[in-house]
């Protein structure tokens, strides 16, 4: 089965616009990155108590959504399911930007930026116990995979993409569990501490890239006129499906086994504290029940608004799920020596909402947001439509929404 | 190091004495509140029961230096090491600031630079600007963005030897020598006839957190 790709003309007023808007807020995110570096994460609103924030939180949640996609190379040339073909170029060129966008806040996490290449000494000046030294040569073999299998695929080489795809496919699954490592292999935090954690972060991966992967393309082939064939959605459907389903069991398994153990306060905190209806409402309610209660409805799960409205929920969902984990799950104060610490050394940690942080965050995503709808227009990702003359006005709004979701989904 | 808890009165001498020593920054009292205040030396309060029938227990806490240290293990830079006489170490040119040992450690004692610090030095004014006598430290003042904790003071220890000192007797760490009630004492684990083998060889003693087996070689005797 062979497609012809083609780029989008990228010449409509309103993509102009989008472009021009995305830039904006993305140079803004650089603007408040040079002020919190020559000022000091003072303006962010992390602690000692909660030393990660909100980059933390965006790079997990985006490596995720990264990783996930490259189950499509494994289901086209593994399981030979060649009608996942037609839209392999938009998810690597989705996944690759995702990656790099996961960098960029890992960097921007860091205290002193400039040393940002001692992560990448590789072998030669890491200490190699660290789980963030191997992530780096995970992130890196996986960035540089996934980098070269666009390409192949951009130059239609079938076979070098397919060993290309099978690699990169490899270097994504060991880059989402070596994230989950980074926080299951900590002993000192009771909320975190789990042999399972790098397999809830695969599931989760794949489970939120699917369902982000459905909503861009729903956006995308609606707006540039283009046909989405029901058939491919309902079967990322199922896929999404299954893949909840896995996360749900892994956590519950999780969260069980952090209620068996005595040490269990902080667990007790995340289930029922002031924050648990993040844990409760968004995650288990939008993120995981409504939606699989869509995908498993007769009727909704055979139609595109259902799996679109399933997805855009999952999104979300597990955006939470990544932001409850990394800022709650910190917040809980360590027990130094039994009994009650008092004043500040026994209080719980807070978190407030730093402008800078959000600014950064934002314009962050929206950089990443332009980078992907310059990509659609200067590399051959979509399939080409099926009538020529589809309307192209409304190409903008169709990345405006995308950037939208992004954005909502990051908030 | 072995702090008595018997003799500790709680009056914060040693947390001050390090912050002096060491020239860590005081920090406002909204950033102390907010834990953003970086602090090597802390006391804590832990107080059990209800009035009237309650307790307080006083708990100075410095780095623990343990001899299987979490910061060690999860430094992707080699920026936190151990050296070989065992205090564990944090080389501020290596430091990237990813934050992750604040994340590790269990017992809370490393403290990240949120600011550019009004108090840049690292050591005392008083000694002479001899790069000689600091060390390992690799930067002449403090930077914001990087994780800084306790040395057990290693550049009294390290010029105490150099000089033909006794460490433990004559030379001990700021927070060891400060405190009126000398609660604190320092000293080689290894070196039977030292003052601290001989604590723990006469009291019970306790140490915090070995479920994490860490091994801290801070040792508390308890009241």
């Amino acid at each position: 089965m062979t497609q012809d790709f083609v780029t989008l003309d990228g010449k409509s007023r309103g993509y102009q616009i989008m472009v021009a808007v995305l830039a904006v807020l993305a140079l803004s995110g650089f603007i408040s990155f040079i002020i919190s570096y020559l000022e000091g994460h003072q303006l962010f609103g992390g602690s000692n108590v909660i030393p990660w924030g909100m980059p933390v939180v965006l790079a997990i949640y985006l490596i995720g959504l990264s990783a996930g996609l490259h189950i499509l190379a494994f289901l086209i040339y593994i399981m030979g399911q060649d009608r996942y073909r037609e839209v392999i170029r938009v998810a690597v060129f989705l996944a690759i930007i995702l990656i790099f966008g996961a960098m960029i806040f890992i960097a921007l996490d860091l205290g002193r930026l400039e040393k940002f290449w001692r992560l990448f000494m590789l072998v030669y000046l890491n200490n190699m116990s660290s789980m963030f030294a191997i992530n780096s040569i995970f992130y890196t073999c996986y960035f540089i995979s996934a980098v070269i299998y666009l390409t192949s695929l951009l130059a239609n080489m079938k076979r070098f993409s397919m060993v290309m795809g099978m690699v990169a496919f490899g270097w994504a699954m060991l880059t989402h569990a070596g994230t989950g490592a980074i926080f299951g292999f900590i002993a000192a935090r009771e909320t975190w501490v789990s042999s399972l954690s790098p397999l809830e972060f695969i599931f989760a991966a794949l489970g939120s890239s699917l369902a982000l992967l459905i909503v861009l393309l729903f956006v995308i082939y609606r707006v540039t006129g283009r046909n989405l064939s029901q058939d491919l959605i309902t079967s990322l459907g199922g896929l999404v499906k299954i893949l909840i389903i896995g996360m749900l069991i892994l956590m519950v398994i999780g969260e069980l086994t952090h209620l068996y153990s005595s040490a269990d306060e902080a667990t007790k905190y995340m289930l029922a504290g002031p924050f648990s209806w993040l844990f409760w409402i968004f995650l288990i309610g939008i993120g995981v029940i409504i939606p699989l209660v869509i995908l498993f409805h007769p009727r909704a799960k055979k139609s595109m608004r259902g799996m679109v409205i399933a997805s855009v929920l999952i999104v979300i969902g597990i955006f939470v799920k990544r932001y409850y984990l990394v800022i709650p799950g910190q917040a809980y104060p360590m027990q130094y020596y039994p009994g009650k610490i008092e004043g500040v050394w026994g209080a719980l940690g807070s978190f407030n909402f730093a402008p800078v942080e959000i600014i950064l965050s934002v314009g962050i995503v929206a950089f990443l947001a332009l980078i992907f709808v310059l990509g659609l227009k200067y590399l051959e990702l979509l399939p080409s439509a099926p009538e020529p003359t589809a309307p192209e006005t409304e190409v903008a709004e169709t990345a405006a929404t995308a950037a939208a979701i992004e954005e909502k989904s990051e908030e | 190091m072995v702090i008595d808890l018997d003799k500790c009165t709680g009056c914060q001498s040693c947390a001050v004495a390090c912050k002096a020593e060491n020239n860590v920054p005081y920090g406002s009292p909204e950033e102390h509140e907010r834990r953003t205040a970086p602090f090597w030396h802390k006391v804590i309060a832990v107080s059990h029961g209800e009035y009237p029938a309650v307790s307080i227990d006083l708990i100075p806490m410095p780095c623990m230096h343990c001899d299987d240290a979490p910061c060690v293990t999860v430094c992707p830079a080699k920026a936190t090491y151990r050296r070989e006489d065992g205090i564990v170490i944090q080389d501020f040119r290596r430091c990237i600031g990813c934050k992750y040992c604040i994340i590790a450690c269990p017992y809370g004692v490393r403290s990240f630079n949120y600011k550019e610090p009004e108090e840049r030095e690292y050591h005392r004014p008083d000694l002479p600007p001899d790069r000689a006598d600091r060390g390992v430290w690799p930067f002449p003042h403090r930077v914001h963005g990087v994780v800084e904790k306790c040395t057990f003071c290693f550049h009294r220890i390290d010029q105490a030897i150099k000089d033909g000192k006794k460490v433990g007797e004559e030379v001990v760490p700021a927070c060891a020598e400060a405190c009126p009630a000398r609660a604190i004492s320092f000293g080689d684990l290894d070196d039977s006839e030292s003052q601290v083998a001989r604590l723990l060889a006469s009291r019970q003693w306790l140490r915090l957190r070995e479920e994490m087996g860490t091994s801290p070689k801070v040792f508390y005797l308890p009241k």
